[in-house]
């Protein structure tokens, strides 16, 4: 076994490591979930069966935040179900391959291909039409990787779906599957400049189907600056810190 | 031959496979009356289209060879490129591309844009070129092509606009609505070679408003001279709107889209105008060549022809009359009678013999200027050197060519076979840079190497067919190789005092993995502990050592060795002794540096209708594929993944009885990754036991 000594070195709200007199030992990424200094209890931030939210107006970043939360996932060794409405796989797969790099630059990782080729098998993407998605569409594609052991997913992200003519219904169903699997859902929401945000910071058009959700988490711009704030899902006593999206790499950073 | 530059076009025809490009370059050789009959692809009457000069592309309806041919279309000068359409050629296809300024992305009005296209359309985006669409067989059942035009926006993020709308669709396919100029073209004639335009038929006229509406609006991007006409409600002239949609073709960033049915003959001479009228002439493109004088700097070459002459070989062929070797000129003249260098060799030849083709049939001319593609006789060259005028040395930037995965061992029937084989392979190897031949020292099989399976299997048909050479084929292998992972020290002596001069040299230091290189060797020696003069030999011992790996003798890749120390001797000290060492310490460290073995992984993007997608799912699975990913369209759906290629064996077969035959796929090196232990288990038992069986 190789020693080594590791030093802890905190920048930003990433832990480095640092190696040192170790011959030839790869490093790791730690890399934690960067939604959890909002105050959020544990890293899934989601319970089994949760539904959770990240809302912004168009072009803010919200695949940015999605695709960090889901790099963490991968990197704990929980498979992600990526499953986006507007973009093609490939576009989807550069949007991970993009943001790893960012991270693994962060961390000086040489062997970034190595690396990648360890955490990939813990993504799947799977991109449907807009119109064409639905929970049954989405249970039966799920079954066909799940009955041939191809892939279980801990948690499916939904890129694109539209919650301005999604009825309750729908996403009880949906809600119905993640529960039934154990499983947790994170959605991107798009809001609309022209609508402004209720008592609750929420959206009008949210409302009706907020208590479904367990986390909410809300993307603003501000000047050259994207602020990340929680609505809901951390417990009252946690102090919520701020956080903002690096507008150049799209990463998440403290905004102390 | 006194056409001016801006007249010249050099375009490709890039497509999926079966979407009709073939049938499509036969009618514009018909139209531009470079042919006189019309002949189908498969060749009914024996005869076949013009392009696929060679038997076997007739027979299996695919073009292979990218036949090179120019004709004239209203005043303009048309080389043609007819590219490959399977991804197996890919090289030939990137080679083609290599030397067009631009190209007509073919699809299909029913299949669309399918996992072929993309691939194709990736290689259009690496080497730049602008491109026009032509949706063909819109006379098919089920031929739509807006849908066709949405995944053009979709799948390949092209700004697809429509040029045109049909009229008629299917079995009553009558001709096109030109939404420039506002007209509806009939095509009729024995062969649609009479082009009536007429007023735009009632029905459609609102339809034509509209989309004229569209196309205006997405050309308007691209000229303010059409944008102010737009606002202040002028008239919009044609020549405004093409020129307008020029520029954005140049640019990548629109992609005009005609249509019709080449089958059925229409809509083709429209399509031919778009070439005239938006793909670019060789002056509006940069070509970048490498001066070797100057330590590799890029050049930018310019259309003048009176400089220096630069021309890239990219094609050969074995014509009747010997081997005429396709050539493209990029700046001078290149003449009857005048003397060219090839740049890699330094050979100084004559310019004999120089035709310009129209696919087996050729025409003599004195000279190619810049921006011309033609043909030379009598010249020993490899496909992709570069010729240029003895005073300058320059080389066409060197072509991304994909190293080998796959090989297979063949053994001629006879000693008749033998002699053909051989001149088979040496031609293949010189056309196609991705086929390689050598002989295995050890069991003296003739072995060949290529890009998959599809692609040494056409080759073993042509040495067949074209050759007369009966040959057996043995199992597909795989190109493993072998890399260490950990750094090992060495320190070893070689020494030999066995009566005569004696043997010594002692090397010490360490092995290292490296990623981005094959080979590096690092001399850390100082206050001569090994004399200069044996460095060198040290280096190459150790090179040596990499083309077999101790572990399984695959190939080594991946290895950095640093010397830090050694010793020598007087008199037994020797070249010889040295790379003998070197040898030895790197058996030595080898072991210890913890060998892997890896595997060439493919990319494999499967198209099935959606009722499928488990099984096919399941299929690349139990092949030990990564499946990247998932995207439904419709009835249809697209599965991407990563498998090795040794599981891929025998793919097609499998896929087609799953799925009633309604899936296919297309297959593409994408990288080295190392192999699961379990599997290095099996790799190591049959490397021994075909060790076993070969001694």
């Amino acid at each position: 076994m190789f020693t080594f000594n590791v030093a802890l070195k905190r920048e930003d709200n990433i832990i480095h490591l640092t190696y040192k007199d170790i011959v030839m030992i790869k490093k790791e990424i730690i890399y934690r979930n960067p939604l959890v200094n909002l105050g959020y209890d544990n890293e899934d931030i989601l319970p089994a069966g949760g539904f959770g939210a990240v809302l912004a107006h168009a072009g803010v970043g919200k695949t940015a935040l999605l695709v960090q939360l889901a790099l963490n996932m991968m990197l704990r060794g929980n498979s992600i179900l990526h499953v986006s409405l507007n973009d093609a796989v490939g576009k989807v797969d550069l949007w991970y391959q993009e943001i790893f790099h960012d991270i693994a630059e962060k961390f000086g990782i040489v062997e970034v291909t190595e690396y990648w080729d360890r955490i990939q098998p813990y993504r799947f993407i799977m991109t449907f039409k807009v119109e064409g998605f639905s929970a049954p569409k989405l249970e039966e594609r799920l079954n066909d990787l799940m009955e041939q052991n191809i892939f279980k997913p801990h948690t499916i992200i939904i890129d694109g779906f539209r919650f301005d003519d999604a009825e309750r219904g729908q996403l009880m169903r949906l809600k119905e599957l993640v529960n039934k699997y154990s499983m947790r859902m994170w959605f991107t929401v798009h809001t609309h400049r022209h609508e402004p945000p209720q008592e609750n910071g929420l959206p009008l058009s949210f409302l009706h189907i907020a208590d479904l959700f367990d986390a909410i988490v809300q993307l603003a711009a501000k000047g050259d600056e994207v602020y990340i704030k929680s609505l809901k899902g951390i417990s009252i006593e946690s102090k919520q810190n701020d956080l903002i999206l690096d507008p150049a790499t799209m990463l998440i950073k403290d905004s102390e | 031959m006194k056409i001016e530059d801006q007249k010249i076009r050099n375009i490709g025809i890039s497509a999926h496979i079966d979407s009709g490009k073939t049938t499509l370059t036969e009618r514009i050789l018909y139209y531009t009356k470079r042919i006189h009959a019309i002949h189908d692809v498969k060749g009914k009457d024996g005869v076949g289209a013009t392009m696929d000069s060679m038997e076997l592309e007739k027979e299996r309806g695919i073009t292979i060879a990218s036949a090179a041919t120019y004709c004239e279309w209203k005043g303009h000068e048309v080389n043609i490129i007819d590219t490959p359409g399977h991804v197996d050629f890919t090289i030939e296809v990137e080679r083609s591309l290599r030397v067009l300024d631009g190209a007509i992305l073919v699809l299909c009005a029913v299949g669309g844009v399918q996992s072929q296209s993309i691939t194709v359309d990736r290689q259009m985006k690496r080497y730049k070129v602008p491109c026009i669409a032509f949706i063909n067989k819109c006379d098919r059942s089920g031929a739509n092509p807006f849908r066709v035009i949405s995944q053009l926006r979709a799948k390949l993020g092209h700004n697809a606009v429509a040029m045109q709308i049909p009229i008629g669709l299917e079995n009553d396919v009558q001709g096109v609505v030109d939404l420039v100029g506002m007209k509806a073209l009939y095509f009729e004639g024995g062969n649609g070679e009479i082009v009536r335009e007429v007023e735009i038929p009632s029905h459609l006229l609102e339809e034509a408003k509209a989309k004229r509406e569209e196309l205006i609006d997405a050309a308007s991007l691209f000229s303010d001279e059409l944008t102010d006409a737009i606002l202040n409600e002028n008239e919009i002239s044609t020549e405004m709107i093409y020129e307008a949609l020029r520029k954005g073709t140049l640019k990548r960033e629109i992609t005009p889209v005609y249509m019709g049915s080449a089958y059925k003959n229409k809509g083709v001479q429209p399509m031919l105008d778009g070439v005239t009228y938006l793909l670019p002439c060789p002056s509006e493109i940069e070509n970048e060549a490498i001066d070797m004088d100057k330590n590799e700097e890029k050049v930018v070459l310019s259309n003048d022809l009176e400089k220096p002459i630069v021309a890239l070989v990219f094609k050969l062929e074995d014509g009747q009359y010997g081997q005429l070797t396709y050539i493209r000129v990029y700046q001078g003249t290149l003449e009857k009678g005048s003397t060219i260098v090839n740049v890699r060799t330094g050979k100084k030849v004559k310019v004999g013999r120089l035709v310009r083709m129209h696919a087996d049939q050729m025409e003599d001319v004195e000279y190619l200027r810049a921006g011309y593609i033609g043909a030379l006789f009598g010249i020993e060259c490899s496909s992709g050197d570069t010729f240029t005028s003895p005073e300058v040395n320059l080389t066409m930037i060197s072509m991304y060519v994909p190293k080998p995965v796959i090989s297979l061992a063949i053994v001629p029937k006879d000693n008749k076979s033998q002699i053909a084989m051989a001149k088979a392979l040496n031609r293949f190897a010189k056309e196609d840079p991705t086929f390689k031949t050598y002989v295995d020292n050890e069991t003296g099989d003739t072995i060949i190497e290529g890009m998959g399976e599809l692609h040494l299997d056409i080759y073993v048909e042509r040495m067949r067919r074209e050759y007369g050479a009966e040959v057996t084929t043995g199992n597909p292998r795989v190109a493993y190789r072998e890399t260490i992972t950990q750094r090992a020290d060495f320190n070893y002596t070689h020494k030999k005092q066995t009566g005569g001069a004696g043997q010594f040299g002692r090397v010490a230091g360490y092995l290292e993995p490296i990623s981005d290189a094959e080979f590096v060797f690092e001399n850390k020696i100082f206050g001569g502990a090994i004399p200069t003069q044996y460095i060198a030999a040290c280096e190459k011992g150790f090179k040596q050592s990499m083309t077999k790996g101790p572990k399984l003798e695959f190939p080594v890749t991946g290895v950095k060795v640093v010397i830090n120390d050694g010793s020598s001797h007087s008199v037994d000290s020797s070249d010889m002794a040295f790379q003998a060492a070197a040898r030895g310490a790197f058996k030595e460290a080898y072991l210890r540096a913890k060998p892997v073995i890896h595997e060439p992984i493919m990319k494999v993007v499967v198209e099935t209708p959606t009722e499928f997608q488990g099984s096919v799912m399941g299929l690349l699975n139990q092949r030990r594929g990564m499946i990247i990913g998932s995207q439904d369209e419709d009835v249809m759906c697209v599965i991407e993944a990563q498998v090795p290629l040794a599981e891929m064996f025998g793919f097609s077969t499998i896929l087609r009885s799953a799925t009633q035959g309604k899936a296919q796929f297309t297959m593409e090196f994408a990288l080295y990754r190392q192999v699961p232990q379990s599997i290095a288990e099996k790799i190591a038992l049959e490397v021994a036991q075909n060790k076993k069986s070969a001694a």
